[in-house]
């Protein structure tokens, strides 16, 4: 049974540093990328005056390239899940997939898109089931306050999904075919041609499933029967067009992207089908310029995108279309000051307009912001010095900063302390202003002062082995926190009402082997996360110091990657703890531990290669849910070719 | 004083909830009580069943899971009892489970039905249910516990009530209109038209069937307490609740069909020949409190009122005196909703 209430909770952790000592680290360890890579990819800079490029002090991490080849034909849910431990919540195989760091909200997570936040400006959140992860080139992850150097409003943290031209002179054209459990296909077609000057990336994709799946009715009459998963059929398309063009001082860029999925939404378990359908579809369209004169960069981007989400449910007659289109203009400027510093001053304007069946009336909304970054780096000190003002609706919000200090332990080697204390706010969603009913346009924004210090260490023990740890406290104190819930009217309504306190703990380590043909990675994370409402303001609650609903305490991961000559194997394990599921801790979701194994071969043929690989997920069959009554598959199984030509 | 007694077991039968006569079987439901429906949150289905005791003074939580080892769906609506059984309507399950009422143990499950909130017992054999999302009222045959059929009113249903041959029923969601039906033919015979969202109905002791309207989701209208005839399907008289503000809900009335109850930020108390709403509420809604649902006892005029704080943690029962002094407070499960008051005659406390 999932949830199983009046459970005395006990906490198993007696003592965080023991378990920093045993339970050693995780993450994705960026630089550490194993022969594994199906394609090469090469060390590529899109633009010198990218508004994050050094800034120290702050904690970074970049998936590897193996990881995202590997995952090329699933979606980034997936991807992320079970290769970091920023906790995702599904709703079920092809569901919405919705992301959060530290024990903040989906809403605190920016998902960028070249350093442009797409999220949706209704919900102030993104479904990362609808990212392809075969349609970016890298993926980087900015904790807490490093989400500044990109945004305002990730106070959890951002994701930013970067695409990224390759300036040689070749053509590859890559056919990667994947075919999988309960009627899964997926088709994803590279082509990408060009010379030192101009690059042109055209990608199409298209995938679904029938989704199938047998799961455990958890609260089914007769007990424990499994049943099969119906109306839960997913179909994707997605067309992505880009241009590069350079010369010695500019570089010009222009990229769209279309994609469009239809969902049938299949029902919570014991609720009887509703005939609930979605269909997504967004057109994202970029244009860049990017300048250096002399010692300075000039960055100019605009960016036009366009959600729509329409949600039909047969039985509560619903028919709820939404539409919703933003238009940002974002400048930069980067100059340095002496030897040592650096200033750089980013422009943002977001204009957002909503069509819905929701609202009232077609509503806009115009943000903008003013950010100035300094940079100071000498010898083994670095600094970072950011303040951001914010235009929202024609009001100043208080000025939110970061200030960031990161030390080398040891002179030309990687040990470093970094450390930064931020405050960021978080704007209202349009949902939250001007929802037809409960929407509340007298809302503050929210924000949240961040601190974090972290140790992190890079080193080469011998010369096959290199050994990468790091080691992160954060804490978040969020005030004014929106909460829909129940008011004066018969709706809910959107307040600023809670008050978060969340503190905890990150640990990865990663060890890495290479010795002739043979290499291997050996990774291992543990997080900790005591995300607590605050103070309430009401003598009844019985929220006040608990564990904040759906933000587990305990999350682990471990992987073992190998690569022998031209095959390769991984195992993967992923654990999230316990999660409650009232305010109160009173009925909570039971945690799982799942685990994946692969398997598989590159064959190099002359002028192009072919690499086929087996995936069995969730080897033990556990039966779990992330979101509760919405099961998730047991023990599922997919194959994967991948076909390469280069000329 | 005939008549009195006459009349307070016409309302108990009317409000539906009679007393057992059977000894229950089960200590804690000995001295009768309570049973309080838990809603929980909308497709979580964490929906569970309380019984506050009237012998112990105390609550019990999760009965139904604890005596059938499932947990009883998603958002249980209304509970009714009827000889001895107690038929919980869960809405987002589409399912009525029909238990005994002293073990809680489900005997039947009546299935397949679309969006199902409130029922009405027609005769030993036959039920009407109401229905949130479809334009039907179903019609169960409680010997084989099945959907024999369907009313068509072409419009939503909430409340429901039985006054000789006639059934009421409300059009609450986005309607205004109370639909007539006769029930030994199962059509509709007439419909009166109210104000907006008609949510709750009770009988008065002079036959008079009272209305509130809600007024509506959008806060567009005021809310409304109609009183209308019965026997003629008139409209006897309108109260127009002050500002656009009041959202009233859970319309009950004490066992001598007197006294009108109802919610409206508190707890609101108005005599049926009163010449006008009440101006202030005899139990205050304090600060972070959200009063959900009503009910008085039918013997001893207790009010019964659930909190359902922030709607995602468990709730309270509020349990005051007629008098509206406060007697005892209650922790049940998430979102406490209706109640239906299984007692004895011997089982009153205070």
């Amino acid at each position: 049974m999932e949830i199983t209430k009046k459970r005395t909770f006990v906490s198993h952790v007696k003592n965080t540093l023991v378990y920093m000592v045993f339970f050693l680290p995780v993450h994705y360890s960026g630089q550490i990328s194993t022969d594994l890579d199906t394609i090469k990819i090469k060390e590529v800079v899109i633009s010198r005056n990218k508004p994050d490029t050094e800034a120290s002090g702050y904690k970074k991490t970049k998936i590897d390239s193996s990881t995202l080849v590997n995952y090329s034909n699933r979606n980034l849910s997936d991807m992320l899940s079970e290769n970091t431990d920023i906790y995702i919540k599904s709703y079920g195989m092809g569901g919405t997939s919705t992301v959060a760091f530290r024990g903040t909200t989906a809403s605190h997570t920016i998902i960028d898109w070249n350093g442009i936040n797409i999220n949706s400006p209704m919900l102030g959140q993104s479904d990362l089931s609808l990212f392809p992860v075969g349609l970016v080139d890298d993926v980087n992850i900015y904790f807490g306050g490093a989400s500044m150097l990109l945004n305002n409003g990730g106070i959890g943290g951002t994701i930013n999904l970067e695409t990224a031209p390759v300036w040689n002179k070749e053509t590859v054209i890559s056919l990667n075919s994947g075919i999988g459990s309960f009627g899964s296909y997926s088709e994803l077609l590279k082509v990408k041609t060009g010379n030192n000057k101009f690059q042109t990336v055209t990608k199409a994709f298209l995938q679904g499933s029938e989704n199938d799946f047998r799961y455990l009715n958890t609260q089914s009459i007769q007990s424990r029967i499994t049943e099969t998963r119906t109306n839960n059929q997913v179909s994707q398309r997605g067309f992505v067009q880009e241009f590069y063009y350079k010369n010695s001082e500019n570089l010009l860029s222009a990229r769209f992207w279309y994609q469009s999925a239809d969902r049938n939404l299949s029902h919570p378990i014991g609720i009887p089908d509703q005939g609930e359908k979605q269909f997504d579809q967004s057109l994202r369209t970029m244009l860049n310029y990017d300048r250096v004169v002399g010692k300075s960069n000039f960055s100019l981007t605009s960016a036009w995108v366009m959600d729509r989400m329409n949600y039909f449910n047969h039985v509560d007659t619903i028919d709820s279309r939404n539409l919703s289109k933003m238009l940002t203009l974002k400048a930069g400027f980067e100059n340095p000051i002496g030897d040592f510093t650096k200033l750089k001053i980013v422009l943002d304007e977001e204009s957002n307009v909503i069509n819905s069946v929701n609202y009232t009336h077609k509503t806009t909304r115009n943000t903008a912001s003013a950010s100035a970054i300094i940079e100071w780096n000498k010898a083994r000190v670095g600094t970072t010095i950011l303040i951001r003002e914010i235009l929202d609706r024609q009001t100043l919000l208080i000025p939110d900063f970061s200030a960031a200090l990161q030390l080398r332990l040891i002179n030309a080697q990687e040990y470093y302390i970094k450390a930064n204390l931020s405050r960021n706010s978080k704007i209202p969603t349009m949902n939250d202003l001007f929802y037809g009913s409960g929407g509340n346009p007298d809302l503050k924004n929210e924000y949240s002062l961040i601190y974090e210090i972290s140790y992190e260490m890079n080193q080469k023990i011998s010369v096959p082995l290199r050994l990468k740890y790091n080691l992160t406290f954060f804490r978040y104190a969020i005030d004014d926190m929106i909460q829909w819930q129940p008011g004066e009217q018969i709706y809910w309504t959107a307040e600023n009402i809670k008050k978060v306190i969340s503190s905890g703990a990150e640990s990865s380590l990663s060890v890495d082997y290479k010795y002739n043909h043979l290499n291997a990675t050996i990774k291992a994370g543990y997080i900790l996360t005591l995300a607590k409402y605050g103070e309430s303001k009401y003598k009844n609650d019985n929220s006040e110091g608990k564990q904040l609903m759906y933000v587990p305490v305990n999350q682990a991961n471990a992987s073992l990657r190998m690569g022998y000559k031209s095959f390769y194997t991984s195992w993967v394990s992923s654990f999230t703890g316990t999660r409650y599921t009232a305010t109160d801790n009173s009925a909570f979701l039971n945690g799982y531990f799942i685990n994946n194994v692969m398997a598989g071969m590159k064959l190099p043929l002359k002028s192009s290669s072919v690499d086929i690989n087996f995936n069995v997920e969730n080897l033990f069959n556990i039966n779990y849910q992330s979101i509760a009554n919405y099961p998730l598959p047991g023990r599922y199984y997919n194959i994967k070719i991948l076909f390469q030509f280069i000329k | 004083m005939k008549t009195l007694i006459k009349t307070a077991l016409l309302f108990l039968l009317v409000v539906s909830c009679i007393k057992d006569p059977k000894l229950p079987n089960i200590s804690y439901t000995m001295g009768g009580g309570v049973i309080l429906l838990d809603e929980g949150n909308y497709r979580s289905g964490n929906g569970s069943l309380s019984f506050y005791s009237y012998d112990s003074s105390k609550i019990y939580n999760d009965l139904f899971s604890s005596a059938n080892g499932r947990p009883l769906g998603d958002v249980p609506n209304s509970v009714l009892l009827k000889d001895t059984k107690a038929y919980i309507v869960v809405n987002n399950s589409g399912k009525i489970e029909v238990i005994d009422p002293s073990t809680f143990v489900s005997k039947a499950t009546i299935e397949n039905l679309k969006s199902p909130r409130n029922m009405a017992i027609l005769s030993d054999t036959k039920a009407y249910v109401t229905s949130l999302s479809s334009d039907s009222v179903a019609i169960i045959n409680l010997t084989s516990n099945t959907v024999s059929g369907y009313i068509n009113m072409h419009k939503t249903s909430e409340s429901i009530i039985v006054a000789g041959s006639k059934v009421f029923i409300s059009n609450w969601a986005g309607g205004k209109e109370v639909m007539v039906i006769n029930f030994a033919n199962d059509t509709v015979v007439d419909s009166i038209q109210v104000g907006a969202e008609p949510e709750s109905m009770v009988f008065d002791r002079n036959g008079r069937l009272w209305v509130l309207c809600n007024g509506g989701y959008a806060r567009k209208n005021n809310a409304e307490l109609y009183e209308i005839n019965a026997a003629t399907n008139r409209i006897e008289e309108k109260y127009i609740f002050p500002t656009i503000d009041d959202s009233p809900t859970c319309l009950n009335i004490d066992s001598f069909g007197q006294t009108l109850y109802f919610i409206d930020k508190g707890v609101m108390r108005m005599d049926i020949g009163s010449p006008s709403l009440p101006t202030g509420p005899i139990i205050e809604q304090g600060g972070g409190q959200y009063y959900y649902k009503l009910a008085i006892n039918p013997l001893n005029g207790d009010i019964l009122v659930t909190d359902a704080l922030d709607f995602a943690q468990q709730g309270y029962l509020y349990i005051y005196s007629y008098r509206g002094d406060f007697v005892s407070k209650q922790k049940a499960g998430i979102i406490p909703g209706s109640m239906c008051f299984n007692l004895t005659i011997n089982s009153q406390t205070n």
